[in-house]
């Protein structure tokens, strides 16, 4: 763990260690944070769901029906999407904001660094 | 009735100031295995063959029991005493649950009314033998059948008052409007014992139940599940107007599961229609509001969720809610609530009879 100002970096796997469609669970003091490969991107959010606190990241990534016309449904975003657990709210994991309400209701994201094969969390 | 209780080692201690009860927990107990030895022998072979009805196949992509919640041995954590204290007791702060398990669907949607019975009581001797002499803290409502009210009956009056045995549970899906007088039977029992009846949906259009909705069967899961209020209006409207708390002046009716805010302007409809029409239902001596603010409570889960907080507040103003409220998670089922969540923005009064005394009142809890 190295000290970057106010700033944290931890470091969270190997990148041989994550590959796409993998994730993990960090622990960085009190908080919980879900390190995601979403097809070669990482992405990291906070465990907490905002609606009654779940722990989201033990959720399942899927994909979804996307936005389509009434009868016609169409299949996208295959492992772009977290689940939440409880109430199965589905947040984008590029971007942490949810497909129900982008505007106002999203994950706490977190900056994901990688240099020299090894993947770090910026907290 | 005499039980064997199981080796009840290290039993959790119990806390003598309720702070939360949980009036709908759906434990996923007991096992076949312990109801088996309950069936009668002439119906052993059905049961082993499974013989229960009722799925609407309706596509609920979240899953209908969380995956999330696992206790100290890996297990799923409505499987045992031990799960449900730690995946919902301990991190929650509930110091009381009332179980309710999921077999009443059973006794309201069989087409077998015999069936219906035996596997409500093989159910509650069951939880009685396996799971209540493990943990104090829990209670159980026992499944009866609504099939036949006269079965149903005999089962309130054969465990109703064993000191764990809270009240009784039925389901909300079923062939008739409930206030109708061949369930009276089974409200008398009740009334008899001192057991509040639970009623909680979950199998509407299922088995021999009626549509789910009133214009019938919707499409998919999420019209089916908004849609269940319909059927708690419909039973509430049909108990109000066929004057059973009239004829059961003792009978306390809880609304599991079933919606809050509907009720405000189902009173305030049914009450105007009462001062019109009273001569088609003369036994009302009173508005029906107000005979639904005695006789009848309603369990917080799912809590409606407005945009503006505030504006559940005010409705719950608009009604008695400090009083007819009861806490529920409805654990470990995906649309549940932590009670935290569900009575945020309320004063603390108000939070202690909704997720306590109100439960410990109405259900004789210590």
């Amino acid at each position: 763990m190295v000290a970057n100002r106010e700033k944290t970096k931890v470091e969270v796997a190997k990148v041989s260690e994550l590959p796409p469609g993998q994730s993990k669970i960090i622990t960085v003091g009190r908080r919980e944070v879900g390190v995601y490969n979403v097809g070669g991107q990482y992405r990291a959010v906070l465990n907490i769901c905002p609606h009654e606190l779940a722990p989201v990241c033990k959720g399942k990534v899927v994909g979804t029906r996307v936005p389509s016309k009434p009868n016609e449904y169409k299949w996208g975003r295959d492992g772009e999407i977290l689940q939440c657990p409880w109430h199965g709210w589905e947040f984008d994991l590029k971007d942490g904001k949810s497909l129900h309400e982008p505007h106002k209701c999203h994950l706490k994201t977190y900056e994901i660094q990688v240099e020299q094969e090894t993947v770090f969390l910026i907290v | 009735m005499t039980v064997s209780a199981p080796e009840t080692e290290s039993k959790p201690a119990i806390q003598k100031a309720i702070r939360c009860v949980d009036c709908d927990v759906h434990q996923s107990g007991p096992d076949r295995d312990a109801m088996l030895k309950h069936v009668p022998k002439a119906w052993k072979d059905r049961f082993q063959s499974g013989g229960h009805v009722g799925h609407l196949g309706l596509h609920n992509p979240v899953g209908v029991t969380r995956q999330d919640c696992k206790d100290r041995s890996g297990k799923h954590g409505a499987c045992s005493p031990i799960g449900l204290n730690d995946c919902l007791m301990e991190p929650y702060g509930i110091d009381r649950v009332i179980l309710t398990g999921g077999i009443y669907s059973q006794g309201g949607i069989h087409p077998d009314a015999d069936w219906a019975d035996i596997l409500c009581r093989a159910y509650n001797d069951a939880l009685l033998e396996t799971w209540i002499p493990q943990d104090d803290r829990m209670h159980m409502a026992i499944a009866v059948t609504t099939r036949d009210a006269e079965l149903g009956a005999a089962e309130v009056r054969r465990l109703g008052a064993h000191p764990k045995v809270a009240g009784a549970i039925i389901s909300s899906a079923c062939t008739a409007p409930l206030g109708q007088r061949q369930f009276h039977p089974l409200y008398a029992a009740c009334s008899e014992m001192g057991l509040p009846l639970m009623m909680h949906p979950g199998a509407e259009g299922c088995g021999v139940s009626a549509a789910p909705t009133a214009a019938g069967f919707p499409t998919r899961y999420i019209e089916w599940h908004t849609g269940i209020i319909q059927v708690f209006q419909a039973h509430l409207t049909s108990m109000v107007c066929e004057g059973v708390f009239q004829k059961f002046p003792k009978l306390k009716v809880v609304l599991v599961e079933g919606g809050i805010s509907w009720i405000v302007p189902l009173m305030w409809r049914l009450d105007k229609n009462w001062k019109a029409l009273r001569s088609t239902v003369p036994w009302l001596d009173r508005k029906p509001s107000e005979v639904i603010r005695d006789h009848v409570y309603l369990t917080t889960q799912p809590i409606e969720e407005p945009d503006n907080h505030e504006h559940l507040v005010q409705l719950f103003n608009m009604f008695d809610a400090k009083k007819m409220l009861l806490f529920a998670s409805d654990f470990p089922h995906w649309d549940g609530d932590t009670p935290q969540f569900a009575l945020r923005g309320f004063d603390a009064d108000f939070k202690h009879h909704v997720m306590a005394q109100n439960a410990i009142d109405l259900f004789g809890l210590e």
